[in-house]
């Protein structure tokens, strides 16, 4: 770029002189303002610090030695570098050392524990609606969120032994404390088994039992039932009306109590 | 000690020299400290030295002992001594005969930069500049960005920060050279007596001495380049399996093969054998060069897997010839309104899709093939299809929310590499942010952040057997991961800077990364070893390309020449010249007979690789350096196609070789 004007005010000049030095010949002009405000600004922190530090030394003026100890400190914070050679030689000949795992075979989508990724839901919903205390059904709000996000495949496990190309897909069980679709037919919770069928409901595609899961659970794992889904309707309305619209009877369960899976963790 | 053997040479009866002179005025020290006047005046009479020199030493800031007094005649302030002994093996070096000279020049570079460094050490700042305003002139040019790196550490201070100095003192620089140079070189510097010189020689230079004739020029100039000179035999001697791996036994239907009567003019035989492919009739054979298969665990093949196996093979039976006389077909897909944005580009192994990670750190994937995108559908929906209907692929995505392409948000900084996974299920992405993100294809979303870099990740690749993926990254360090653990299973130190390109062997047991201290490694995954490296770019490189066959590594960069190593030996087979400027991308045909190479100067050029193979010295001895030869003529060069003004991010072959490149439009 071409070097700055005679009338650019000498500290742009001097910065300019430096890139060329450094062997940067071509720069937006903005550069050399950036790098001017980055200048003013480390200079001036390092300044702060060196004057608390020889404040604290009850000295009057600035020393050398207070601003050798101020870049330093700062150099630990913002301008870290990677790590020395032989500290990442040893750390590298730590890690290599281990067998690669075995892999295990015909166990769909090969994630890390869900603590590790990000298929937890991150929000969670508050009911606008009093709850009705009632016998019966365990009934939930019904969440609704925008159908770009959610995630939900059905982990479906046909019988290897079919011929049949097997279907795995990915099951990202989003589930709410508060709001939660799931059918789980092996459900912990002492809840009876009444059942709303898909056709009693019409528009709106609910067809299971809604029982409390907790945050986070996922359910990858093959359960002997054929077929286990975690279903997030992304179809429907989120008010409680729908649910009175059912005329279900609901009860209230606590939305924190959490059911342990036990492929939550680490293997 | 060194001091005292100084002093010893001093008393011997020799011609004038640099040492001795100095060893006389450091004694000419010692006794003026320790207040003997009569004696320094009877030395200064007899050995004739005047007071200027005297003067000149009491200049000199030492601040050694007494006790280090002599010794401090290493660590002294005369310029001129650092100055002369390099004037003096510079001198040395051109009065040698030429056939030693070429490689005794090779010892001056890191010389020049071990003195400079050591006066910088002993705080002898104004000498170290004006050592080294005379001299790093005549350093060879693809040191000299280096050298410029060298000119910032002025104080001792300064040295603690400079990785690059930090490699310099701590490993050594190695120099491959014949015995007869080194022999040489070792009596020169024996007669002379120069402790310094010899002292810097034997702590930071390597000498790996081979025997044969020696090097000429043009065989130095080849591998010469690195960081941190070249590689010792020795890391170069492991045996590498580049060999491909047993294919599994499939079954190809062959009952549908469309118009037999094309294949008449065609020369491939149209048996009824089930494979075709050349490539596949090797593997059926037990190749002696390829890995076992269980060498590390790979995924089993899934059903998907054979079935993607079949539309594989099928696809390349139909695959078009691509050599000298039949120059590919080129298809390239231009990302227009987004110049300063478009980081890289990757196209899918089948060339459905093609992603565009950008500088805002956003990721879009299109669909180049007839299909649209879609979303699987919803958990509640899912529950309604057929499971065991034969479509339920197709049921199981949503039409609804088909669409050209998907955007894909998760990452904070630029999105500087992309990897499809070879089922097309996933995606990778590694940014500036320093982590790596696993893409769901299906629901188009993040499903997992790696993160073990802490600085910016260059690049990211899948493994061809899935399961696996790489990362290389500006903390030196490739690392292999594989999807289901948060943390990477291996970790490839050894890059002297940043790691910035990385591909997978064919048979997923190795690796090779290119970095900016301008060598190509070639890891191990079964133990984290490095088990070739490759010298002689001379400026980063930035990408590479293994053939199809696992023999060959081209690796390319800022210096514009395409190099082909030979893995088995570990030797340079083949430069291709004809680039103008930094080569960003690589890719051979899918037969092996064809490089296509693009970047930064907006073109895509084609190499012969089928005249390299036939033209390379197969009988060449890798230990003896000076047996190499190069496959290095014009006629490599077999077309170049330019764009418009768009600077060439990836390149792909598919199945049927057509070649298949992205850019994306600089309008200047």
């Amino acid at each position: 770029m071409a070097a700055p004007a005679k009338s650019t005010p000498r500290d742009a000049q001097i910065m300019a002189a430096i890139l060329k030095d450094m062997g940067v010949l071509e720069y937006e002009p903005r550069i050399i303002n950036q790098m001017l405000e980055f200048t003013y600004r480390y200079v001036t922190d390092i300044l702060d610090d060196a004057k608390i530090y020889s404040a604290h030394a009850n000295k009057k003026t600035i020393d050398v030695d207070d601003v050798k100890i101020a870049v330093q400190c700062r150099m630990d914070h913002s301008f870290t570098s990677p790590p020395p050679r032989d500290l990442l030689m040893e750390i590298a000949r730590h890690k290599n050392n281990q067998q690669l795992p075995l892999i295990k075979p015909y166990t769909g989508p090969r994630l890390p524990p869900d603590r590790y990724c990000l298929s937890a839901p991150n929000y969670k919903l508050k009911s606008t609606k009093k709850p009705r205390i009632q016998f019966g059904l365990p009934m939930k709000q019904i969440n609704q969120f925008g159908s770009g996000q959610r995630i939900s495949l059905a982990n479906l496990k046909t019988s290897s032994s079919s011929g049949n190309p097997t279907l795995t897909v990915v099951t990202k069980a989003v589930s709410q404390p508060t709001v939660t679709i799931i059918s789980k037919p092996a459900s912990s919770l002492p809840k009876p088994t009444i059942r709303v069928n898909t056709g009693s409901l019409g528009s709106t595609s609910l067809p299971k039992i809604i029982t409390q899961s907790s945050s986070g659970t996922s359910i990858l794992t093959p359960k002997p039932t054929p077929i286990q889904t975690s279903l997030l309707p992304t179809t429907i309305t989120p008010t409680i009306s729908l649910s009175s619209a059912i005329s279900t009877p609901t009860i209230i369960t606590n939305p924190l109590k959490r059911k342990l899976e036990d492929d939550d963790y680490d293997k | 000690m060194e001091a005292m053997e100084g002093i010893e040479s001093g008393k011997a009866p020799v011609k004038p020299d640099i040492s001795e002179k100095q060893t006389l005025l450091a004694v000419l020290q010692f006794l003026k400290k320790h207040n003997l006047a009569e004696t320094e005046s009877q030395l200064k009479r007899e050995a004739k030295l005047t007071d200027d020199d005297v003067a000149t030493e009491n200049s000199a800031p030492s601040e050694s002992e007494v006790s280090h007094a002599l010794a401090a005649y290493k660590s002294d302030d005369d310029p001129t001594l650092y100055g002369d002994i390099y004037t003096d093996l510079k001198a040395f070096v051109d009065s040698s005969l030429d056939v030693h000279k070429v490689e005794l020049a090779m010892v001056l570079y890191p010389v020049f930069v071990h003195m400079y460094l050591e006066l910088v050490y002993n705080g002898h700042e104004s000498t170290a500049k004006s050592f080294f305003e005379k001299f790093s002139k005549d350093q060879e040019d693809y040191h000299q960005t280096d050298i410029s790196k060298l000119a910032t550490v002025t104080k001792p201070e300064h040295m603690k920060g400079n990785q690059l100095m930090e490699n310099f003192k701590a490993s050594k620089f190695v120099i491959r050279m014949s015995r007869d140079s080194y022999t040489h070189l070792k009596r020169h510097l024996q007669d002379k007596q120069l402790n310094l010189l010899l002292n810097i020689i034997q702590e930071h230079l390597f000498i790996d001495v081979f025997d044969g004739v020696p090097r000429n020029k043009q065989q130095i100039q080849l591998t010469c380049g690195g960081i941190l000179g070249e590689a010792q035999r020795e890391a170069n001697k492991a045996k590498v399996f580049y060999g491909l791996l047993k294919e599994p036994d499939i079954n190809v239907p062959l009952e549908e093969e469309e118009d037999p009567g094309e294949g008449d003019s065609s020369d491939k035989p149209k048996k009824k054998k089930s494979k075709k492919d050349p490539l596949l009739m090797k593997k059926s054979k037990n190749d002696p060069n390829a890995p076992i298969i269980s060498r590390i665990p790979l995924p089993e093949i899934k059903d998907m897997d054979k079935i993607e196996k079949i539309n594989m093979l099928r696809e390349s039976s139909k695959k078009v010839k691509v050599d000298k006389d039949h120059p590919p077909s080129i298809c390239f897909y231009t990302f227009l309104n987004s110049a300063h944005g478009v980081t890289c580009i990757d196209i899918s192994e089948d060339a459905s899709l093609i992603s565009a990670g950008f500088a805002d750190s956003g990721i879009r994937v299109h669909s180049i093939a007839p299909g649209k995108l879609r979303s699987v559908k919803t958990g509640l929906e899912l529950e309604l299809i057929d499971k065991d209907a034969d479509d339920v692929l197709e049921r199981m995505m949503d039409d609804k929310t088909g669409g050209e392409f998907k955007r894909l948000s998760g990452h904070s900084g630029p999105v500087y590499s992309t990897c499809f996974s070879s089922d097309r299920a996933s995606m990778i992405s590694s940014s500036e942010d320093g982590t790596i993100r696993l893409w769901s294809l299906q629901t188009w979303s993040n499903l997992v952040c790696f993160k073990g870099h802490n600085y910016p990740v260059w690049d990211v690749k899948f493994s061809p057997h899935g399961h696996y993926f790489a990362s290389a990254g500006h903390d030196r360090t490739a690392r292999l991961w594989s999807t289901d653990h948060y943390q990477p299973m291996r970790i490839f130190a050894g890059h002297l800077s940043d790691v910035d390109c990385l591909q997978f062997h064919p048979n997923s047991n190795y690796i090779a990364t290119g970095s900016s201290d301008r060598t190509v490694r070639l890891w191990d995954v079964l133990n984290g070893g490095c088990v070739r490296i490759f010298t002689g770019h001379k400026s980063p490189v930035h990408c590479l390309g293994i053939s199809p066959d696992g023999k060959y590594l081209a690796s390319s960069g800022v210096d514009q020449i395409i190099n082909l190593w030979d893995i088995s030996t570990g030797s340079l087979v083949s430069q291709m010249k004809g680039h103008t400027d930094t080569v960003y991308s690589l890719a051979f045909s899918r037969d092996g007979g064809v490089l296509a190479s693009g970047g930064l100067d907006n073109t895509v050029r084609t190499w012969d690789m089928n005249r390299v193979v036939d033209e390379m010295d197969t009988d060449v001895d890798a230990s003896i350096p000076s047996t190499l030869q190069v496959v290095d003529n014009s006629n490599l060069l077999l077309g170049t196609y330019y764009t418009k003004a768009s600077p060439v991010l990836s390149l792909q072959f598919t199945r049927k070789n057509l070649l298949l490149a992205g850019g994306a439009f600089v309008a200047s």
